[in-house]
């Protein structure tokens, strides 16, 4: 815990400035359905760009050329680089492969991040199909072992989603309704612990476009955002620590 | 056109009008049902553009099964690709999501707006659940009136989420009597010897028969069974094709092939 403090409550937050750091030095895997890479606000910040295959029992991963095809990613995307504005994308596309459902693509686009090491993963998928229920526990663990930060969006479901109620291995995310893209909330103990903002979220879309989103898919690159400029300030933080400074900083911003 | 050709074309002709009639009177009374509760929330989200899309087995395509609106009529039977569009990603994410201020874009759904000549210009997406099973896509499009529309906000997501669960009911049961008329299709289509008259006879009386009831058990017992898991669906499987084998022993005739 050499690079963190902790606070006069008692609470760990970064002694690095997180509030002016840019996400500078820091790739963000987005799990998605693509991105637009010539989008201008992300023109030039793609440094990997893969898709999903299905070969027969099996998923492989090659570059990918057919872009976004629901505009998703590229809005995740567009909300990253709005909190940081130089981080870089890995864009892992994993819509539209087909063939063995999309649980199994899912899960082979997350174990395909971790391999590829990248520190911070955002994540909008999820599946409520038991059956995934141990994978994607065990990925996510291995997620954690290997130091990536996993940031999920949540479900508002009767039944639990996976992977976003593992709350001990990821950070879960569901929408508020507040406007400053900095002003996240933090419920511990709750299986959802952190929301942001998701309500009305203008961002990147597709042909170059921006529009107006709501969804708690879009208030988890939010905190993806985030967690990108303490990585910048502390590039082997580990998943333990971006959860208690996200607490400490959740804290000063909704004081008892 | 000779004789042998014209007695082609009425074998065929009986043929379609034996599917169409078992089509409707198996499904039309589910997809009425499901229309009527389209009409009933999207006039409660206050829009008049409602459809309903489900998933076509496990590729993730998605097709329109029925729709309310100006367009409704074109949508219905359309396709969208696995991941396409926002009920591509709604489809395979299980997130609900709210989109607007399309600016008049022409890319905004692209491909559905140029097939039917309607502009999209807001649209909020739910997911339909039955069970652990995401079985298609809710959506509203725009509102009544004239644009700029207002934005569907976090309470409307939240009430179409709960249309969605008594709709996404009713689409499995859909997907079970569509099953049945599949396979009843295949036993009658052979047939060419039928009585259409004792054919709408039994067809009237299909719904209420315990045959009926009992073939609808079976296809939701099927479901369940296939959804416990790559060993409990091949143990099924196995065990349905040793009792066609058995069957096809006995002298009577399958239309699975196994």
């Amino acid at each position: 815990m050499e690079s963190f403090d902790a606070t006069m409550s008692g609470y760990f937050k970064p002694r690095h400035n997180w509030r002016e750091a840019t996400g500078r030095g820091v790739t963000v895997a987005i799990i998605d359905s693509g991105i637009e890479t010539d989008h201008p606000d992300i023109a030039g910040k793609t440094v990997e760009s893969v898709e999903a295959r299905v070969e027969g029992n099996r998923v492989v991963f090659d570059p990918s050329t057919s872009g976004d095809s629901a505009g998703h990613g590229t809005a995740c995307a567009g909300i990253i680089g709005q909190i940081a504005p130089d981080a870089r994308f890995a864009s892992i596309k994993v819509l539209g492969a087909g063939g063995l459902g999309d649980g199994q693509v899912f899960l082979a686009g997350l174990e395909y991040a971790i391999k590829q090491r990248y520190k911070v993963i955002n994540l909008s998928l999820g599946t409520t199909k038991p059956q995934f229920f141990a994978p994607l526990h065990d990925m996510l663990d291995r997620a954690y072992q290997a130091g990536c930060i996993v940031v999920a969006a949540a479900n508002n479901l009767p039944q639990p989603s996976f992977p976003s109620v593992f709350s001990s291995s990821l950070i879960s995310v569901i929408k508020s309704e507040e406007t400053d893209p900095l002003k996240f909330g933090f419920h511990y103990g709750e299986v959802i612990e952190l929301t942001a903002p998701g309500v009305n979220v203008r961002t990147a879309w597709l042909d170059k476009g921006h529009r107006n989103l709501t969804g708690n898919s879009f208030a988890c690159p939010h905190i993806t955002g985030i967690v990108a400029r303490f990585v910048e300030g502390y590039p082997n933080l580990t998943p333990f620590q971006v959860k208690s400074a996200l607490y400490a900083i959740a804290r000063e911003n909704t004081p008892e | 056109m000779s004789d042998e050709n014209m007695n082609d074309l009425n074998s065929t002709l009986r043929r379609l009008i034996q599917t169409i009639d078992i089509a409707n009177v198996l499904t039309e009374p589910v997809t009425t049902s499901i229309r009527r509760l389209l009409e009933t929330s999207a006039a409660a989200l206050g829009t008049d553009e409602a459809s309903v899309l489900v998933r076509e087995g496990d590729s993730g395509d998605l097709r329109f099964l029925t729709a309310i609106g100006s367009v409704a009529d074109q949508l219905v039977g359309m396709s969208v690709p696995s991941g396409k569009g926002i009920a591509g990603f709604v489809l395979m994410s299980g997130q609900p999501m709210a989109v607007s201020d399309a600016e008049g874009d022409a890319t905004f759904y692209a491909e559905v707006d140029q097939a039917t000549g309607f502009t999209t210009q807001s649209i909020l997406a739910v997911p339909l659940r039955f069970h652990d099973e995401i079985v298609g896509v809710l959506e509203y499009v725009n509102r009544t009136g004239s644009p700029p529309y207002a934005p569907f906000t976090p309470d409307e997501i939240d009430r179409a989420t709960v249309y969605a669960d008594a709709i996404a009911a009713l689409v499995n049961s859909y997907e079970a009597a569509k099953l049945v008329r599949d396979l009843s299709t295949k036993t009658l289509g052979a047939s060419d010897e039928s009585d259409l008259a004792a054919m709408r006879q039994w067809l009237a009386s299909l719904r209420r028969s315990s045959e009926h009831t009992e073939r609808m058990e079976l296809a939701v017992l099927l479901r369940e069974l296939a959804d416990r898991g790559d060993a409990e669906r091949h143990l099924c499987k196995q065990l349905l094709e040793s009792m066609l084998r058995y069957s096809d022993e006995k002298g009577e005739v399958s239309y699975l092939s196994y």
